[in-house]
């Protein structure tokens, strides 16, 4: 489903993402995992379009995508939730999810007059947010729910863009424990209706639930790509995170 | 009540009702750009000027009549809009803001020295006033119900922009651009669409307004202009199409007590002027948390 080729990127003279390369499959799950600074979040911006890699590839269903627009990644499936909340906090619930629903329609048809009275969509909106169990908040500011609400937001309103690859990035920050439990219940609900999900990541016990695969990135390379087990016992994931004295 | 019904169809109200339409119709498409889309947008009067020229040279030179005048006026600022905003809208926030005024100033500058064309400061009189399917709007009342029908589809255009899917996306990328762009939108096109539209309502509130003064020059066109109808979409809220419409209501008629109340007419223009700065200060203390938000970025 996606290929990376040797990403590499740069901010001025500064390497952040150095050569990553791995592909995934369509219908898997990927947990990428790393400390602060290791450049998971640069990944996924090179990923999703909006950091332009100086040297590299990426494959997308077959497409190479390098170098293209963070709407067409999305309008050929490519979805994205944001580490520091991607929704619109001053529209309705209802309105995030239009947004997402009409996304794909020309701007033109969008002046139309009816443009913005498209029952279809109100009703597949509605649909989505009874998914998550928030249909009856379909009318209120969306910066009045709660981190975990906003997190199930925005996995389902990416869902409602059509992606079938979803990029999340720390969908558990700034989330309670008890809604941590709803938003991993919900990636592995979105796992079965066959979507490809990338997830980056610090809580490995919570990327354990779902994942089958984990991916540790260290000063912008992949150190580690193995199964969640593996990694765990792998001395090298110690390194990463307290050094190597501590593994020692 | 005679009484009444007599101020109320007095020339002097009628005037005043004409402005308020007017400046309606201006007003709403700074709010387009400027409150919906919270782009700083200081070209919005130099499209009003574009459209008001056009209009009066389209007139005078070929005696065009008014639909082609106005349509022609409107076109003109869209063209000016996909101009400016396929440089402009490549700056962000700040920048954009510079730039459109940069804009704003080489259009006051052209208007005051192409001399051959604009006449520069002397201006372009004898505009006629319109006249459509055998109906003449020489007298101003006339005229009034012509810019209210104007007004109302326009406002009732907004209303439906507002509420639909490209008040949205505008929205959506007035808030969070990367977010709305991560969905699929193409966020550049919907910030050029929706300057293209108010460049082109400012195109029309000018061609009524040349229509109106029968009479333009460049005056008429600057910054203090400018920061009265950016006035209106602050005190009225950016974004909100009703208070913007009180808010032209509110401001466009806020000076005229002052007519009534003795004192030297040399001062009367400055204390309007004290009077909207000092509404506009006083807005912008008291929502300045809430009048930029800052945009999120990944």
């Amino acid at each position: 489903m996606l290929t990376v080729a040797d990403i590499n990127v740069s901010f001025q003279k500064t390497k952040v993402l150095n050569g990553i390369s791995f592909s995934v499959s369509a219908g898997e799950t990927v947990g990428i995992i790393g400390p602060n600074g290791s450049g998971k979040t640069t990944f996924f911006n090179a990923l999703s379009g909006f950091v332009h890699p100086s040297a590299g590839s990426l494959t997308l269903c077959g497409e190479d995508i390098t170098g293209t627009s963070p709407d067409y990644r999305a309008k050929r499936g490519m979805g994205r939730v944001f580490q520091n909340f991607g929704i619109f906090k001053e529209m309705t619930l209802l309105e995030n999810l239009l947004v997402a629903l009409e996304a794909r329609s020309s701007v033109l048809s969008c002046l139309l007059p009816w443009g913005g009275h498209n029952k279809e969509n109100r009703v597949r909106a509605i649909e989505y947010l009874e998914e998550i169990q928030l249909a009856s908040r379909a009318h209120q500011k969306a910066g009045s729910l709660s981190g975990g609400q906003m997190r199930l937001l925005e996995i389902v309103r990416v869902l409602a863009t059509g992606a079938d690859l979803l990029l999340l990035d720390e969908p558990t920050a700034g989330v309670s424990p008890r809604m941590k439990e709803e938003v991993a219940l919900f990636i592995a609900k979105v796992q079965q209706m066959g979507k490809t999900v990338l997830v980056i990541e610090h809580d490995i016990t919570f990327i354990q639930k779902f994942c089958k695969r984990i991916v540790v990135l260290e000063s912008g390379a992949v150190v580690l790509d193995d199964t969640p087990e593996r990694v765990c016992a792998d001395e090298r994931l110690q390194e990463v995170y307290f050094g190597k004295r501590a593994a020692g | 009540m005679g009484a009444v019904l007599e101020f109320l169809s007095s020339e002097y109200v009628v005037h005043l009702a004409i402005l308020v339409c007017m400046y309606l119709i201006l007003a709403q498409g700074l709010n387009l750009t400027f409150g919906l889309g919270r782009l700083f947008n200081l070209a919005h009067v130099a499209s009003f000027a574009i459209g008001a020229y056009t209009t009066a040279l389209l007139s005078v030179e070929t005696g065009a009549g008014f639909a082609k005048c106005v349509m022609a006026s409107m076109l003109t600022c869209g063209l000016f809009a996909v101009l400016l905003g396929g440089i402009s809208l490549r700056l962000t926030q700040d920048y954009f803001a510079i730039g459109t005024l940069a804009f704003s100033s080489v259009v006051s500058s052209l208007l005051i020295n192409w001399k051959s064309v604009t006449r520069g400061v002397l201006g372009i009189p004898g505009i006629p006033r319109p006249e459509l399917f055998g109906y003449d709007f020489y007298n101003n009342s006339n005229f009034l119900v012509l810019i209210f029908l104007v007004a109302l589809i326009v406002q009732a255009g907004f209303y439906l922009l507002h509420r639909g899917a490209f008040g949205r996306a505008l929205r959506g990328q007035a808030e969070y651009e990367d977010a709305l762009q991560a969905l699929g939108r193409d966020t550049g096109l919907v910030r050029n669409m929706s300057f293209l539209i108010s460049s082109a309502t400012a195109g029309l509130a000018g061609s009524f307004f040349a229509y109106y003064l029968n009479y333009i020059d460049p005056s008429s066109f600057s910054l203090t202009e400018m920061i009265f109808v950016l006035t209106i979409v602050v005190v009225g809220r950016p974004g909100s199409l009703w208070g913007v419409s009180a808010g032209t209501i509110f401001l466009v008629l806020l000076p005229e007590p002052l007519r009534f109340v003795e004192i030297n007419s040399a001062y009367l223009g400055p204390a309007r002027q004290l009077l909207q700065a000092l509404i506009l200060f006083g807005v912008v203390f008291f929502n300045r948390r809430t009048l930029f938000p800052p945009q999120r970025e990944v």
